[in-house]
């Protein structure tokens, strides 16, 4: 039997999907259209779907989107194309990440092979790290006729789709598959090297004629006050260890507080909860109303059990014991657990990479981009702009578009 | 809970609600009939009754249906003939359901194929306690030619027909209309002449509901084929009002009796066609996908109409809509009304513009940083699609204009209701 971390909740049958279809208004010039960032069309895809061309659906999702499958279960959807839906202004928006779910998921079922490399230019480009914002910088560059060399850290493609969100959010099974379908584009990826440690820089600027670097913030923030306190595990290296091991950790305690609100906090605490873990307490900085995390998602935390306190700063700990001040009152919380789980952050390993970062990142908008290296780019987590999925899918577009106009390639529409 | 007297007398049988089952799968033995009655159903016209030579052989699957995005059942296809029971055993459970239930309705209908069959079967059915005889004239996928809806296209075969029931029988006789004919009313004058005294219509509309794709064979697929057969429920629904005011705007036939059927699912579709001229009505499809529970909001919902309507016995209702259908060239055209678009409804979705520049006669244009439409009333015909194809009703029926060189006064021309197609409980008692 699969464990309650291991499955994800139930998606659209045929029926129930046009029932879903079929509350959309199918507007003019719809509003979700204009509000994604990676211009996903869901008017044009949940229009296919209520005249009933789900291969027509699923070419509209992946046409733009290489990780649409990916996209349809993490997106904070709330936060862009159904905040936008005309549909909230009579009842509630279009459960369009649902919908997205069901034609990519048809589109596996039947196989579908809807994007194509295109005739090879003779170029390559090197990208470092193998996250979202690098899968579709590669696939966009692959179908312009790049060849892509990816270079990944890790024993598995996908970053923290692979090593951070958990399973029930986002079976593996869906990360690999689209991995798989940017590998049989002929992107080639090298497992387990460390650019900067295993092989240099220098290195793939030599053999490429561009480099894009791709690897995301996966190293914890830490607060001063925990660096050395052994109660204490960065939000990362616990989903991770989740993740890896599918779930089966042997050292949960039955106490655990985890400290941030974050979406990051929130996959920590559910996957506390799907683990059985009878007492999650959240500590967070941020007040209710000002909460980082998606409202759906602070939701359905709490609709499992997890406490969460808001609007507490973290003011000393020793060992497992650790004291909050709330920010504007004069008021003081101590909580004693088995474990702490810090989740305040994360930002960039970019040792050996010769990377001028500012505050963990690049800005972007005005460089477009460039880092001081004119052969090397940078996209994802590390540039400026939110960090979600979509948002890096956005970015990896862009970036692969950048390099192919300044290496003069053929547009390829 | 309401109490009105929905009670209809008909052909000289009184009938304590006119809701009866069609001659159909739906009543097609004693347990079945007795379910329907036990559920308040008003009659039941027991599946049609065929001579013991007759055998039927049903194919299988037999049913398929029309959908339309996530609505199941907006046509239903049906390839079932006649009862296949032996005839005997029929007639004792009809016996039995006239015995039990003496003062509920039971009709018989039969289909022979020679006269000496009908009249055969109408004595039979006579003695079986039948309160009437409905004759079946138009079921669209009999195996024979001699019978079914070839026999309800001829009008001479009707007539002959008819006179053979009346030669078995004393009871009032329905016959069973097919609409897969241009005019009923050749027909129907035939089986008045030769004695029918009130009619049932419609019947199912002869149709391949779908395709399938791969095996490119209509559906059912009965082992890689299929066959035109009887299409029923809501798609069918203003086919059969168009046949009841077509027979009941016909000269001499203005209070013809009839028996209204096709795709009655609501008390507002049984209002319509009791408006239509129906006196009662039958009912499958619906049934068939959802039971006989619904006879309670059948029931119950035409009682509330007639209170809104401050209509005491259900029998006056019977027909008022009839005058009210005349031939379009009897129609006023000397006006237009124009749309007026509640603002504070609007969404903003568009749909009203989509359509009235892809439909109609681009009258709405669309303000891309306001996301509204706007109204350009030189070229507004008033043909209201803007306010059919609104998800909100926000486009209602508004400043009526005499075209110009016309007479008139617009404050006197009806416009009818404010909503233009949806009757609706809290607006149903106000003056339009």
């Amino acid at each position: 039997m699969t464990s309650k971390y291991e499955t994800e909740p139930k998606g659209y049958t045929m029926t129930t999907v046009m029932q879903e279809a079929a509350r959309c208004l199918l507007c003019h010039d719809a509003p979700c259209s204009q509000a994604c960032p990676a211009h996903t069309n869901p008017a044009k895809f949940i229009r296919s779907v209520r005249f009933r061309n789900i291969k027509g659906a699923a070419e509209t999702i992946r046409e733009n989107n290489a990780l649409g499958s990916i996209c349809a279960r993490v997106c904070p959807t709330e936060r862009y194309c159904e905040k936008a839906c005309t549909r909230a202004k009579i009842d509630g928006p279009i459960d369009i990440g649902g919908i997205q779910r069901y034609v990519t998921d048809m589109e596996r079922k039947l196989n579908m092979k809807i994007l194509k490399a295109g005739e090879p230019n003779g170029m390559s480009v090197a990208i470092v790290g193998s996250g979202p914002s690098a899968l579709q910088a590669a696939t966009t560059l692959l179908q312009k006729g790049y060849a892509v060399d990816i270079y990944e850290k890790n024993a598995k493609a996908g970053g923290y789709l692979t090593y951070g969100i958990p399973e029930y959010r986002l079976p593996q099974e869906i990360v690999d598959y689209e991995v798989q379908r940017i590998l049989d584009l002929g992107a080639h990826i090298t497992y387990n090297t460390t650019v900067g440690k295993d092989i240099s820089m220098d290195n793939l600027k030599a053999n490429h004629n561009a480099v894009i670097v791709a690897i995301g913030t996966s190293k914890a923030k830490m607060l001063p006050m925990f660096e050395h306190n052994i109660c204490t595990e960065s939000a990362i290296s616990f989903l991770a260890r989740a993740k890896e091991n599918n779930g089966k950790l042997d050292d949960l305690p039955k106490n655990v507080l985890v400290i941030g609100g974050g979406d990051v906090a929130m996959d920590v605490v559910t996957t506390l909860k799907k683990l059985d873990v009878p007492y999650v307490t959240d500590v967070v900085y941020e007040q209710f109303d000002e909460f980082k995390a998606s409202k759906k998602e602070l939701a359905g935390a709490q609709a499992m059990g997890v406490t969460i306190v808001d609007g507490y700063v973290p003011k000393e700990v020793h060992q497992n014991r650790a004291t909050f001040k709330h920010r504007k009152i004069d008021s003081e919380l101590t909580i004693t657990a088995d474990k702490i789980i810090l989740a305040v952050g994360q930002k960039a390993d970019a040792e050996g990479l010769d990377l001028d970062l500012q505050h963990n990142e690049i800005p972007f908008r005005e460089a477009r981009f460039r880092t001081k290296d004119p052969k090397v780019f940078a996209t994802g987590d590390i540039v400026d702009g939110d960090k979600t999925v979509v948002v890096a899918v956005q970015k990896g577009k862009e970036v692969a578009e950048e390099i192919d106009r300044l290496l003069g390639g053929q547009e390829n529409d | 809970m309401i109490k009105k007297d929905l009670s209809v007398d008909f052909l000289g049988v009184h009938f304590e609600n006119p809701f009866c089952l069609s001659s159909s799968p739906v009543g097609n033995c004693y347990e079945m009939c007795k379910n329907a009655y036990d559920a308040g159903w008003g009659g039941i016209v027991y599946k049609t009754l065929s001579p013991e030579h007759f055998k039927i052989d049903e194919v299988s699957p037999r049913f398929d249906e029309l959908t339309k995005e996530d609505t199941p059942f907006v046509g239903f296809k049906n390839m079932e003939q006649l009862s296949e029971h032996p005839l005997d055993q029929d007639l004792a459970d009809m016996r039995r359901l006239k015995e039990e239930y003496p003062e509920k309705v039971l009709i018989a209908s039969i289909m022979g194929e020679t006269p000496e069959d009908w009249t055969n079967l109408a004595k039979l059915v006579t003695e079986a306690g039948a309160d009437m005889i409905e004759l079946n004239f138009s079921c669209p996928q009999m195996t024979s030619h001699t019978m079914g809806s070839d026999v309800g296209t001829n009008p001479e075969l009707c007539k002959s027909n008819c006179e053979a029931v009346k030669r078995g029988t004393s009871l009032p006789v329905l016959a069973k209309m097919t609409p897969n004919i241009t005019s009923m009313v050749p027909v129907v004058k035939a089986c008045l002449e030769g004695g029918a005294d009130g009619f049932s219509s419609i019947n199912t509309v002869k149709s391949i509901v779908d395709v399938d794709l791969k095996k490119k064979v209509g559906l059912p697929n009965i082992d890689g084929k299929s066959s035109v057969s009887g299409l029923s429920g809501k798609a069918v629904k203003p086919i059969a009002l168009r046949f009841l005011q077509q027979l009941r705007s016909a000269a001499g036939l203005e209070q013809l009796p009839i028996s209204g059927i096709g795709g009655i699912e609501t008390w507002e579709d049984a209002a319509e066609f009791i408006l239509m001229g129906a006196t009662t009505l039958q009912v499958t499809t619906a049934i068939m996908q959802y039971g006989y529970r619904i006879i309670d909001d059948l029931t119950n919902g035409l009682m509330h109409y007639m209170e809104e309507q401050h209509v005491d016995h259900l029998q006056d209702l019977v027909g008022l809509a009839n005058k009210n259908i005349v031939p379009t060239n009897q129609l006023n055209r000397n006006y237009k009304v124009y749309p007026k678009i509640d603002w504070d409804k609007c969404i903003g979705c568009g749909r009203c513009f989509v359509s009235c520049q892809d439909g109609a006669h681009q009258a709405l244009t669309w303000d891309d940083d306001k996301r509204l439409p706007v109204f350009d009333k030189s070229k507004c015909v008033g043909c209201q699609l803007c306010a059919l194809v609104c998800p909100v009703g926000a486009i209602k029926l508004g400043v009526v204009e005499m075209k110009p060189g016309r007479k008139g006064n617009p404050d006197e021309i009806d416009v009818g209701s404010q909503r233009l197609h949806r009757y609706h409980p809290a607006t149903a008692t106000q003056e339009n």
